[in-house]
């Protein structure tokens, strides 16, 4: 807890999470985030990271504790002020969470029509952001067509298109092959470089090591390492 | 900045209002299915609404039709009685004079209260005319006058009929509001039920939508214009459908009419009607579609 306040782009204090039920999914969480830092979220699965990244974005609240986001506390946000803190986290699903029956355009512009941009200022930043997930010429394409790895990149373009402060991943890589997840982590490296804040939740322990970032360790619902932060050049693969 | 705010809350309902439409148009069997079946709905209580306003129509010229029994003194003969009547019918005041033998008079009555003829062989009967006054005519002052005439006996206005259909009228007066009510809430009913199957249809989309930061209004709206577009087609069909009754059932009824020489033309729903019918049929089908909605934007719980 040595980063000021200010410059913390989440701060977790005491967290827990305890589902009805009686699943404890974390107990006692503290770390922090710097603005304009990327950084993994590691463990085996069932270990919490879903959970931890849901907390952020309010899909779910925390049964004890603090979440900050940019210097505010996000635990008792009312369900109207929901919708204003999602717009400023983009969220990236292992599963996509596409529509499957509208086109790549359409899902991309689904933030900004929420935003109700106007329609010209819409195509214009879809195009953008395709253009930097390489997806230029997918636009027009019906979701379905795509394979995963596009399909993967339309949901990180979505999530980018509204310029959102914070950019969060679960398990993004899930179903790729070695080479299309490589690629994926560049395109978070890269993003990451234009002044996003990024966390990412995956088990690829190989990938994370070779990107150096720091990292966090989850295990049954525990933070168990803090990793140092690497550096913030891009650490090439050395094969 | 108001201004901005103000421009996109506009252009955020024309993306709804654009979106409700496509997807109405992207099932049109299932949606033509759902209008078909408000418009029946909406179509009973619209055209009982329409059959009724028409008898009053009918009611109108009912006078015409009343009858005036005029029973003859027992003196009277068959000669006398077809005189009488024929120099009646003569009268600009009177349609026709039918003269009723006794013999006719028992059979009627005989059928009437069961009895054989025979039985009520013993009663005395004497020469009816039966009047049919002119149309607009004082039933009063030619019943008075008939009254004056030698050889009548007993003037009798039969009204009870009429007061009787009155009374009838009045029972479907209150079964058309009735029924309006009840197919009002079976028109709430099914567009919320349709609203339902298409919210649970399109669950997903209404979880990324949330997931990506749209409010319970935005994801709540184009439903909201699905069921209004519902609302209204449905009432424009039931129109259409109560029009299309109207016309079919012209020749009959003015075929009816004219034994009655009467001369009838069924009148549509009335065009001022169509207004509140839009109105009402639009606002259930957004009440119906907030129900819908809300119910299941609690349940998914974004």
């Amino acid at each position: 807890m040595t980063t000021d306040a200010s410059s913390a782009m989440i701060v977790f204090e005491h967290v827990a999470k305890r589902y009805p039920g009686g699943v404890q999914a974390l107990s006692d969480v503290n770390f922090e985030l710097a603005r304009g830092e990327m950084a993994f979220l590691t463990g085996h699965s069932g270990a919490g990271k879903s959970t931890l990244l849901r907390l952020i974005a309010l899909l779910e609240r925390p049964s004890r504790g603090q979440v900050v986001f940019d210097g505010r506390n996000i635990v008792r946000l009312s369900r109207a002020q929901i919708p204003r803190l999602r717009r400023r986290v983009g969220v990236i699903f292992q599963d996509h969470k596409l529509l499957t029956d509208r086109k790549v355009l359409d899902n991309v512009a689904l933030p900004l029509l929420i935003a109700g941009l106007p329609w010209s200022e819409i195509r214009r930043r879809v195009r953008a952001v395709l253009d930097l997930v390489g997806l230029l010429d997918k636009e027009a394409m019906p979701i379905p067509t795509l394979s995963g790895g596009e399909q993967q990149r339309v949901g990180i373009a979505r999530a980018m298109v509204a310029k959102p402060a914070l950019l969060l991943a679960d398990e993004p890589t899930g179903n790729l092959d070695p080479e299309l997840s490589a690629e994926l982590m560049q395109l978070f490296c890269t993003l990451n470089e234009l002044g996003t804040t990024v966390l990412i939740a995956t088990h690829d322990l190989d990938l994370v090591h070779r990107l150096g970032r720091r990292t966090l360790a989850l295990r049954a619902g525990q933070m168990v390492a803090d990793g140092p932060p690497g550096a913030q050049q891009i650490t090439e693969p050395t094969r | 900045m108001i201004r901005a705010d103000f421009r996109a809350w506009l252009r955020r309902h024309g993306y709804s209002l654009l979106s409700s439409v496509g997807s109405l148009v992207r099932e049109p069997a299932s949606s033509m299915m759902t209008i078909t079946v408000l418009a029946i709905a909406l179509s009973l209580p619209l055209g009982l609404h329409t059959t009724l306003v028409n008898f009053d129509h009918v009611h109108a010229e009912l006078d015409r039709l009343d009858s005036i029994s005029v029973f003859l003194g027992p003196e009277i003969d068959a000669v006398q009685a077809r005189r009488l009547a024929s120099s009646l019918s003569g009268r600009p005041d009177i349609v026709a004079a039918d003269p009723i033998s006794p013999e006719q008079g028992l059979r009627e009555l005989a059928g009437a209260t069961g009895l054989d003829a025979l039985e009520v062989g013993d009663v005395p009967l004497p020469w009816l005319l039966q009047v049919i006054p002119g149309a607009g005519r004082d039933l009063g002052a030619l019943s008075d006058v008939l009254r004056q005439l030698p050889e009548v006996d007993l003037v009798v206005i039969d009204l009870d009929w009429i007061r009787r259909l009155e009374s009838i009228l009045d029972v479907f007066r209150s079964l058309v509001r009735v029924l309006a009510v009840l197919f009002g809430l079976s028109l709430l009913f099914v567009i919320s039920n349709t609203i339902r199957t298409e919210v649970e249809r399109r669950h997903e989309e209404i979880e990324v939508m949330a997931l990506v930061g749209a409010t319970a209004g935005y994801i709540r709206r184009p439903f909201l214009y699905a069921g209004l577009w519902m609302g209204l087609a449905g009432a424009v069909l039931a129109w259409l459908l109560v029009q299309a009754g109207v016309l079919a059932m012209q020749g009959p009824v003015s075929r009816l009419a004219a034994s009655y020489s009467a001369d009838v033309g069924l009148a549509g729903p009335a065009i001022d009607l169509l207004l509140p019918l839009l109105g009402a049929s639009a606002a259930l089908g957004v009440v119906g579609a907030w129900l819908a909605v809300s119910r299941a934007l609690a349940r998914i719980h974004p």
